[in-house]
Protein backbone atom coordinates (compact mmCIF):
# COMPACT_ATOMS: atom_id res chain seq x y z
CA UNK A 1 0.00 0.00 0.00
CA UNK A 2 1.25 3.43 -0.94
CA UNK A 3 2.61 5.44 1.98
CA UNK A 4 0.82 8.60 0.77
CA UNK A 5 -2.55 6.82 0.71
CA UNK A 6 -2.01 5.71 4.31
CA UNK A 7 -1.15 9.28 5.33
CA UNK A 8 -4.18 10.67 3.49
CA UNK A 9 -6.55 8.17 5.11
CA UNK A 10 -5.08 9.00 8.51
CA UNK A 11 -5.70 12.70 7.89
CA UNK A 12 -9.31 12.04 6.89
CA UNK A 13 -9.85 9.84 9.95
CA UNK A 14 -8.31 12.51 12.24
CA UNK A 15 -10.71 15.09 10.82
CA UNK A 16 -13.66 12.77 11.51
CA UNK A 17 -12.49 12.33 15.10
CA UNK A 18 -12.25 16.12 15.34
CA UNK A 19 -15.86 16.47 14.13
CA UNK A 20 -17.08 13.88 16.66
CA UNK A 21 -15.26 15.60 19.54
CA UNK A 22 -16.58 19.03 18.57
CA UNK A 23 -20.16 17.69 18.39
CA UNK A 24 -19.61 16.25 21.87
CA UNK A 25 -18.36 19.65 23.04
CA UNK A 26 -21.38 21.45 21.60
CA UNK A 27 -23.92 19.03 23.10
CA UNK A 28 -22.43 17.96 26.41
CA UNK A 29 -20.78 21.07 27.85
CA UNK A 30 -23.13 23.46 29.69
CA UNK A 31 -20.61 26.31 29.44
CA UNK A 32 -21.50 28.60 26.51
CA UNK A 33 -17.87 29.53 25.84
CA UNK A 34 -16.95 25.83 25.57
CA UNK A 35 -19.92 25.27 23.26
CA UNK A 36 -18.64 28.15 21.12
CA UNK A 37 -15.12 26.69 21.01
CA UNK A 38 -16.61 23.35 19.91
CA UNK A 39 -18.55 25.13 17.17
CA UNK A 40 -15.45 26.86 15.80
CA UNK A 41 -13.53 23.57 15.84
CA UNK A 42 -16.35 21.96 13.84
CA UNK A 43 -16.33 24.86 11.34
CA UNK A 44 -12.59 24.70 10.79
CA UNK A 45 -12.58 20.91 10.50
CA UNK A 46 -15.25 20.98 7.82
CA UNK A 47 -13.34 23.68 5.93
CA UNK A 48 -10.15 21.60 5.98
CA UNK A 49 -12.22 18.59 4.90
CA UNK A 50 -13.56 20.47 1.87
CA UNK A 51 -10.08 21.61 0.82
CA UNK A 52 -8.72 18.08 1.27
CA UNK A 53 -11.34 16.75 -1.15
CA UNK A 54 -10.06 19.19 -3.79
CA UNK A 55 -6.53 17.85 -3.38
CA UNK A 56 -5.13 15.50 -6.03
CA UNK A 57 -2.37 12.92 -6.06
CA UNK A 58 -0.11 13.69 -9.02
CA UNK A 59 2.51 11.02 -9.21
CA UNK A 60 4.89 12.47 -11.80
CA UNK A 61 5.59 15.82 -10.16
CA UNK A 62 4.59 18.04 -7.24
CA UNK A 63 1.02 19.36 -7.24
CA UNK A 64 0.63 23.08 -7.70
CA UNK A 65 -1.70 25.67 -6.17
CA UNK A 66 -4.32 26.97 -8.65
CA UNK A 67 -2.23 30.05 -9.46
CA UNK A 68 -0.66 30.52 -12.88
CA UNK A 69 2.76 32.13 -12.36
CA UNK A 70 3.59 32.56 -16.05
CA UNK A 71 1.86 35.70 -17.35
CA UNK A 72 2.43 35.08 -21.07
CA UNK A 73 1.62 31.37 -21.28
CA UNK A 74 1.76 29.20 -24.37
CA UNK A 75 -1.06 26.66 -24.89
CA UNK A 76 1.32 23.95 -23.59
CA UNK A 77 1.90 25.92 -20.37
CA UNK A 78 -1.86 26.15 -19.79
CA UNK A 79 -2.25 22.42 -20.48
CA UNK A 80 0.52 21.63 -17.98
CA UNK A 81 -1.14 23.95 -15.43
CA UNK A 82 -4.47 22.13 -15.84
CA UNK A 83 -2.86 18.74 -15.31
CA UNK A 84 -0.87 19.79 -12.24
CA UNK A 85 -3.02 22.26 -10.26
CA UNK A 86 -5.38 21.24 -7.45
CA UNK A 87 -9.14 21.90 -7.60
CA UNK A 88 -9.79 25.66 -7.03
CA UNK A 89 -13.54 25.29 -6.47
CA UNK A 90 -13.48 23.96 -2.85
CA UNK A 91 -10.97 26.67 -1.95
CA UNK A 92 -13.30 29.39 -3.25
CA UNK A 93 -16.28 27.88 -1.41
CA UNK A 94 -14.26 27.56 1.81
CA UNK A 95 -13.22 31.20 1.54
CA UNK A 96 -16.90 32.15 1.42
CA UNK A 97 -17.67 29.84 4.34
CA UNK A 98 -14.87 31.34 6.45
CA UNK A 99 -16.11 34.90 5.89
CA UNK A 100 -19.68 34.06 6.84
CA UNK A 101 -18.51 31.89 9.74
CA UNK A 102 -16.38 34.68 11.13
CA UNK A 103 -19.21 37.21 10.97
CA UNK A 104 -21.60 34.79 12.68
CA UNK A 105 -18.92 34.01 15.28
CA UNK A 106 -18.59 37.70 16.14
CA UNK A 107 -22.36 37.85 16.60
CA UNK A 108 -22.30 34.76 18.84
CA UNK A 109 -19.49 36.20 20.97
CA UNK A 110 -21.43 39.42 21.42
CA UNK A 111 -24.55 37.46 22.37
CA UNK A 112 -22.62 35.35 24.91
CA UNK A 113 -21.09 38.52 26.39
CA UNK A 114 -24.60 39.96 26.72
CA UNK A 115 -25.87 36.84 28.45
CA UNK A 116 -22.91 36.97 30.84
CA UNK A 117 -23.58 40.60 31.72
CA UNK A 118 -27.24 39.85 32.23
CA UNK A 119 -27.04 36.63 34.29
CA UNK A 120 -23.44 36.86 35.63
CA UNK A 121 -22.78 33.32 34.37
CA UNK A 122 -22.22 31.53 31.06
CA UNK A 123 -23.50 28.18 32.35
CA UNK A 124 -26.57 27.11 30.34
CA UNK A 125 -28.05 25.12 33.25
CA UNK A 126 -27.87 28.06 35.65
CA UNK A 127 -29.25 30.46 33.04
CA UNK A 128 -32.28 28.27 32.40
CA UNK A 129 -32.77 27.89 36.17
CA UNK A 130 -32.68 31.68 36.60
CA UNK A 131 -35.13 32.10 33.72
CA UNK A 132 -37.52 29.55 35.26
CA UNK A 133 -37.41 31.36 38.60
CA UNK A 134 -38.06 34.65 36.81
CA UNK A 135 -41.11 33.26 35.03
CA UNK A 136 -42.45 31.74 38.26
CA UNK A 137 -41.93 35.05 40.05
CA UNK A 138 -43.80 36.97 37.37
CA UNK A 139 -46.81 34.65 37.23
CA UNK A 140 -47.15 34.41 41.03
CA UNK B 1 -23.67 10.71 35.66
CA UNK B 2 -22.48 7.25 34.62
CA UNK B 3 -25.18 6.61 32.00
CA UNK B 4 -24.71 10.12 30.61
CA UNK B 5 -21.03 9.42 29.92
CA UNK B 6 -21.87 6.13 28.20
CA UNK B 7 -24.47 7.87 26.05
CA UNK B 8 -21.96 10.48 24.92
CA UNK B 9 -19.29 7.85 24.20
CA UNK B 10 -21.86 6.01 22.05
CA UNK B 11 -22.71 9.29 20.32
CA UNK B 12 -19.07 9.96 19.41
CA UNK B 13 -18.61 6.38 18.19
CA UNK B 14 -21.74 6.46 16.05
CA UNK B 15 -20.76 9.80 14.46
CA UNK B 16 -17.35 8.34 13.65
CA UNK B 17 -18.86 5.18 12.14
CA UNK B 18 -21.49 7.08 10.13
CA UNK B 19 -18.75 9.26 8.62
CA UNK B 20 -15.92 6.76 8.26
CA UNK B 21 -17.65 3.66 6.86
CA UNK B 22 -19.04 5.31 3.68
CA UNK B 23 -15.75 7.19 3.17
CA UNK B 24 -13.68 4.04 3.10
CA UNK B 25 -16.30 2.27 0.96
CA UNK B 26 -15.67 4.98 -1.64
CA UNK B 27 -18.29 7.70 -1.03
CA UNK B 28 -15.74 10.45 -1.72
CA UNK B 29 -14.22 8.57 -4.66
CA UNK B 30 -10.73 7.17 -4.46
CA UNK B 31 -8.63 8.61 -1.64
CA UNK B 32 -6.60 10.66 -2.36
CA UNK B 33 -8.28 11.78 -5.60
CA UNK B 34 -6.11 11.27 -8.67
CA UNK B 35 -8.08 13.62 -10.93
CA UNK B 36 -10.01 16.82 -10.45
CA UNK B 37 -13.58 17.34 -11.61
CA UNK B 38 -14.22 18.44 -15.19
CA UNK B 39 -15.64 21.78 -13.96
CA UNK B 40 -12.37 22.51 -12.17
CA UNK B 41 -10.42 21.50 -15.28
CA UNK B 42 -12.32 23.92 -17.50
CA UNK B 43 -12.01 26.76 -14.98
CA UNK B 44 -8.25 26.18 -14.63
CA UNK B 45 -7.85 26.06 -18.40
CA UNK B 46 -9.90 29.20 -19.09
CA UNK B 47 -9.11 31.59 -16.25
CA UNK B 48 -5.94 33.00 -17.86
CA UNK B 49 -6.18 31.76 -21.41
CA UNK B 50 -5.27 34.58 -23.86
CA UNK B 51 -6.17 32.28 -26.78
CA UNK B 52 -9.85 32.13 -25.79
CA UNK B 53 -10.61 35.70 -24.78
CA UNK B 54 -14.39 35.29 -24.82
CA UNK B 55 -14.27 33.15 -21.67
CA UNK B 56 -11.17 34.30 -19.80
CA UNK B 57 -11.08 36.48 -16.66
CA UNK B 58 -7.56 37.96 -17.03
CA UNK B 59 -6.75 36.76 -13.50
CA UNK B 60 -3.91 34.20 -13.19
CA UNK B 61 -5.31 33.14 -9.81
CA UNK B 62 -8.16 30.68 -10.33
CA UNK B 63 -9.67 31.13 -6.85
CA UNK B 64 -10.04 34.91 -7.27
CA UNK B 65 -11.51 34.29 -10.73
CA UNK B 66 -14.15 31.95 -9.28
CA UNK B 67 -14.94 34.23 -6.36
CA UNK B 68 -15.47 37.51 -8.24
CA UNK B 69 -16.12 36.42 -11.83
CA UNK B 70 -17.45 32.91 -12.49
CA UNK B 71 -19.46 32.82 -9.26
CA UNK B 72 -19.54 36.55 -8.55
CA UNK B 73 -23.18 36.67 -7.49
CA UNK B 74 -22.48 34.11 -4.73
CA UNK B 75 -19.83 36.39 -3.29
CA UNK B 76 -22.09 39.42 -3.57
CA UNK B 77 -24.71 37.68 -1.43
CA UNK B 78 -22.02 36.42 0.93
CA UNK B 79 -20.96 40.04 1.44
CA UNK B 80 -24.59 40.84 2.24
CA UNK B 81 -24.66 38.10 4.88
CA UNK B 82 -21.43 39.46 6.34
CA UNK B 83 -22.88 42.97 6.41
CA UNK B 84 -26.08 41.79 8.08
CA UNK B 85 -24.29 39.72 10.71
CA UNK B 86 -22.23 42.74 11.78
CA UNK B 87 -25.42 44.86 11.83
CA UNK B 88 -26.97 42.22 14.13
CA UNK B 89 -23.94 42.49 16.44
CA UNK B 90 -24.29 46.27 16.52
CA UNK B 91 -28.02 46.00 17.28
CA UNK B 92 -27.22 44.12 20.50
CA UNK B 93 -25.47 47.31 21.65
CA UNK B 94 -27.98 49.79 20.24
CA UNK B 95 -28.25 51.67 23.56
CA UNK B 96 -24.59 52.69 23.64
CA UNK B 97 -23.64 52.84 19.93
CA UNK B 98 -21.37 55.78 19.17
CA UNK B 99 -21.37 57.10 22.74
CA UNK B 100 -18.18 58.20 24.45
CA UNK B 101 -16.60 55.87 26.95
CA UNK B 102 -16.77 57.20 30.52
CA UNK B 103 -13.59 55.51 31.71
CA UNK B 104 -10.50 57.43 30.59
CA UNK B 105 -7.76 54.88 30.02
CA UNK B 106 -4.10 55.81 29.83
CA UNK B 107 -2.94 52.90 27.70
CA UNK B 108 0.28 50.94 28.09
CA UNK B 109 3.78 52.32 28.75
CA UNK B 110 5.58 54.76 26.48
CA UNK B 111 7.91 52.06 25.10
CA UNK B 112 4.98 49.90 23.97
CA UNK B 113 3.22 52.92 22.51
CA UNK B 114 6.20 54.01 20.40
CA UNK B 115 6.94 50.45 19.26
CA UNK B 116 3.31 49.94 18.24
CA UNK B 117 3.22 53.29 16.45
CA UNK B 118 6.15 52.13 14.30
CA UNK B 119 4.59 48.73 13.61
CA UNK B 120 1.05 49.92 12.79
CA UNK B 121 1.79 51.35 9.29
CA UNK B 122 3.62 48.13 8.44
CA UNK B 123 0.53 46.06 9.34
CA UNK B 124 -1.66 48.27 7.13
CA UNK B 125 0.84 48.05 4.26
CA UNK B 126 0.93 44.25 4.42
CA UNK B 127 -2.88 44.20 4.34
CA UNK B 128 -3.01 46.62 1.40
CA UNK B 129 -0.45 44.55 -0.50
CA UNK B 130 -2.56 41.42 0.09
CA UNK B 131 -5.64 43.24 -1.22
CA UNK B 132 -3.95 44.67 -4.31
CA UNK B 133 -2.26 41.39 -5.27
CA UNK B 134 -5.48 39.39 -4.86
CA UNK B 135 -5.57 38.45 -8.56
CA UNK B 136 -1.88 37.43 -8.76
CA UNK B 137 -1.19 35.52 -5.54
CA UNK B 138 -3.34 33.85 -2.87
CA UNK B 139 -5.05 36.66 -1.02
CA UNK B 140 -7.74 39.16 -1.78
CA UNK B 141 -10.17 41.57 -0.23
CA UNK B 142 -11.25 39.56 2.75
CA UNK B 143 -7.81 38.35 3.80
CA UNK B 144 -6.22 41.78 3.31
CA UNK B 145 -9.06 43.47 5.18
CA UNK B 146 -8.70 41.03 8.07
CA UNK B 147 -4.94 41.75 8.23
CA UNK B 148 -5.54 45.52 8.15
CA UNK B 149 -8.14 45.22 10.93
CA UNK B 150 -5.38 43.99 13.26
CA UNK B 151 -3.98 47.54 13.32
CA UNK B 152 -6.98 49.28 14.96
CA UNK B 153 -7.45 46.37 17.40
CA UNK B 154 -3.82 46.64 18.57
CA UNK B 155 -4.15 50.43 18.69
CA UNK B 156 -7.32 50.16 20.82
CA UNK B 157 -5.52 48.01 23.38
CA UNK B 158 -2.19 49.85 23.44
CA UNK B 159 -3.39 53.48 23.28
CA UNK B 160 -6.63 52.77 25.23
CA UNK B 161 -10.09 53.64 23.96
CA UNK B 162 -9.48 57.39 24.03
CA UNK B 163 -7.76 56.99 20.64
CA UNK B 164 -11.23 56.70 19.09
CA UNK B 165 -12.21 60.16 20.32
CA UNK B 166 -8.85 61.62 19.29
CA UNK B 167 -8.60 59.99 15.85
CA UNK B 168 -11.11 59.89 13.02
CA UNK B 169 -12.01 56.21 13.51
CA UNK B 170 -15.34 57.20 15.05
CA UNK B 171 -18.49 55.12 14.88
CA UNK B 172 -20.20 57.34 12.31
CA UNK B 173 -17.15 57.44 10.04
CA UNK B 174 -16.72 53.66 10.12
CA UNK B 175 -20.40 53.01 9.36
CA UNK B 176 -20.27 55.49 6.47
CA UNK B 177 -17.06 53.91 5.13
CA UNK B 178 -18.59 50.44 5.33
CA UNK B 179 -21.78 51.46 3.56
CA UNK B 180 -19.79 53.22 0.81
CA UNK B 181 -17.67 50.10 0.30
CA UNK B 182 -20.79 47.95 0.01
CA UNK B 183 -22.25 50.46 -2.44
CA UNK B 184 -19.06 50.08 -4.49
CA UNK B 185 -19.39 46.30 -4.44
CA UNK B 186 -22.96 46.63 -5.75
CA UNK B 187 -22.09 49.29 -8.36
CA UNK B 188 -19.02 47.64 -9.96
CA UNK B 189 -21.03 44.71 -11.43
CA UNK B 190 -23.74 47.15 -12.58
CA UNK B 191 -21.39 49.61 -14.33
CA UNK B 192 -21.19 47.52 -17.57
CA UNK B 193 -24.98 47.64 -17.86
CA UNK B 194 -25.20 51.36 -17.04
CA UNK B 195 -22.38 52.43 -19.39
CA UNK B 196 -23.60 50.42 -22.40
CA UNK B 197 -27.34 51.11 -21.81
CA UNK B 198 -28.17 47.47 -21.18
CA UNK B 199 -25.85 45.84 -23.71
CA UNK B 200 -23.86 43.85 -21.15
CA UNK B 201 -24.25 41.11 -18.58
CA UNK B 202 -24.28 41.74 -14.86
CA UNK B 203 -20.80 40.95 -13.48
CA UNK B 204 -19.38 41.19 -17.01
CA UNK B 205 -15.61 41.31 -16.67
CA UNK B 206 -13.98 40.79 -20.07
CA UNK B 207 -15.62 41.07 -23.48
CA UNK B 208 -17.98 38.19 -24.27
CA UNK B 209 -19.13 36.89 -27.65
CA UNK B 210 -22.41 38.82 -27.42
CA UNK B 211 -21.42 42.05 -25.69
CA UNK B 212 -18.12 43.82 -26.12
CA UNK B 213 -17.89 45.81 -22.86
CA UNK B 214 -14.61 45.06 -21.09
CA UNK B 215 -12.84 46.13 -17.95
CA UNK B 216 -9.06 46.69 -18.43
CA UNK B 217 -7.19 43.38 -18.35
CA UNK B 218 -3.70 44.69 -17.53
CA UNK B 219 -2.25 47.60 -15.61
CA UNK B 220 1.43 48.41 -16.40
CA UNK B 221 1.89 45.02 -18.11
CA UNK B 222 0.67 43.16 -15.01
CA UNK B 223 -2.61 41.21 -15.24
CA UNK B 224 -5.25 42.91 -13.11
CA UNK B 225 -8.28 40.74 -13.75
CA UNK B 226 -10.66 43.56 -14.70
CA UNK B 227 -13.33 44.08 -12.07
CA UNK B 228 -11.64 41.64 -9.66
CA UNK B 229 -9.20 44.36 -8.54
CA UNK B 230 -11.94 46.91 -7.84
CA UNK B 231 -14.11 44.40 -6.00
CA UNK B 232 -11.11 43.27 -3.93
CA UNK B 233 -10.38 46.86 -2.89
CA UNK B 234 -14.00 47.52 -1.89
CA UNK B 235 -14.25 44.19 -0.07
CA UNK B 236 -11.02 44.99 1.80
CA UNK B 237 -12.42 48.34 2.97
CA UNK B 238 -15.73 46.73 3.97
CA UNK B 239 -14.07 43.97 5.98
CA UNK B 240 -11.61 46.38 7.62
CA UNK B 241 -14.34 48.72 8.78
CA UNK B 242 -16.62 45.85 9.83
CA UNK B 243 -14.02 44.25 12.09
CA UNK B 244 -12.94 47.62 13.49
CA UNK B 245 -16.59 48.40 14.32
CA UNK B 246 -17.14 45.02 15.96
CA UNK B 247 -14.03 45.32 18.12
CA UNK B 248 -14.71 48.94 19.14
CA UNK B 249 -18.12 47.79 20.33
CA UNK B 250 -16.85 44.66 22.09
CA UNK B 251 -14.05 46.60 23.84
CA UNK B 252 -16.33 49.15 25.55
CA UNK B 253 -15.61 49.41 29.26
CA UNK B 254 -17.77 47.28 31.55
CA UNK B 255 -19.61 50.34 32.91
CA UNK B 256 -20.90 51.38 29.47
CA UNK B 257 -21.55 47.82 28.30
CA UNK B 258 -23.84 47.18 31.29
CA UNK B 259 -26.09 49.96 30.00
CA UNK B 260 -26.80 47.85 26.92
CA UNK B 261 -28.51 45.14 28.99
CA UNK B 262 -30.39 47.47 31.38
CA UNK B 263 -34.14 47.05 31.45
CA UNK B 264 -34.07 43.76 29.57
CA UNK B 265 -35.33 41.63 32.45
CA UNK B 266 -38.25 40.40 30.38
CA UNK B 267 -36.41 40.42 27.09
CA UNK B 268 -34.46 37.22 27.52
Amino acid sequence: MDFRIVLFSTAVMALYINIAISVYGIIAKPNLVKKFIGLTIAQDTMNVMAILIGYRLWRKAIVQPPVLTNWSPTPEDIQEFVTRAVDPLPQALVLTAIVIGLAVNIFLVAAILHLYRHFNTVDMDEISKAKREMIVGETA
Amino acid sequence: MRSRDIAFALLILSILLILAVPTFLGALGSLPPENIRSLARSILGLTFNPYNKSLWTASPEAVAAIIWDYRGLDTLYETMVFYTAIIATLMLYREVLGSRDEVRGRGLSLIVKRGTAIALPAIVVVGLSTVLHGMLTPGGGFQGGAIMAVAPVVALIVFSRSIIEESRLTYAHLVALRSLALLGIVLVPLIPIIVTFGNAFIFQNQAKALYSFTYPSTVLDVPMGGLITFLNIFEGIAVFSAFTLAFTILLYSEKVSRKAVEGEDIGF
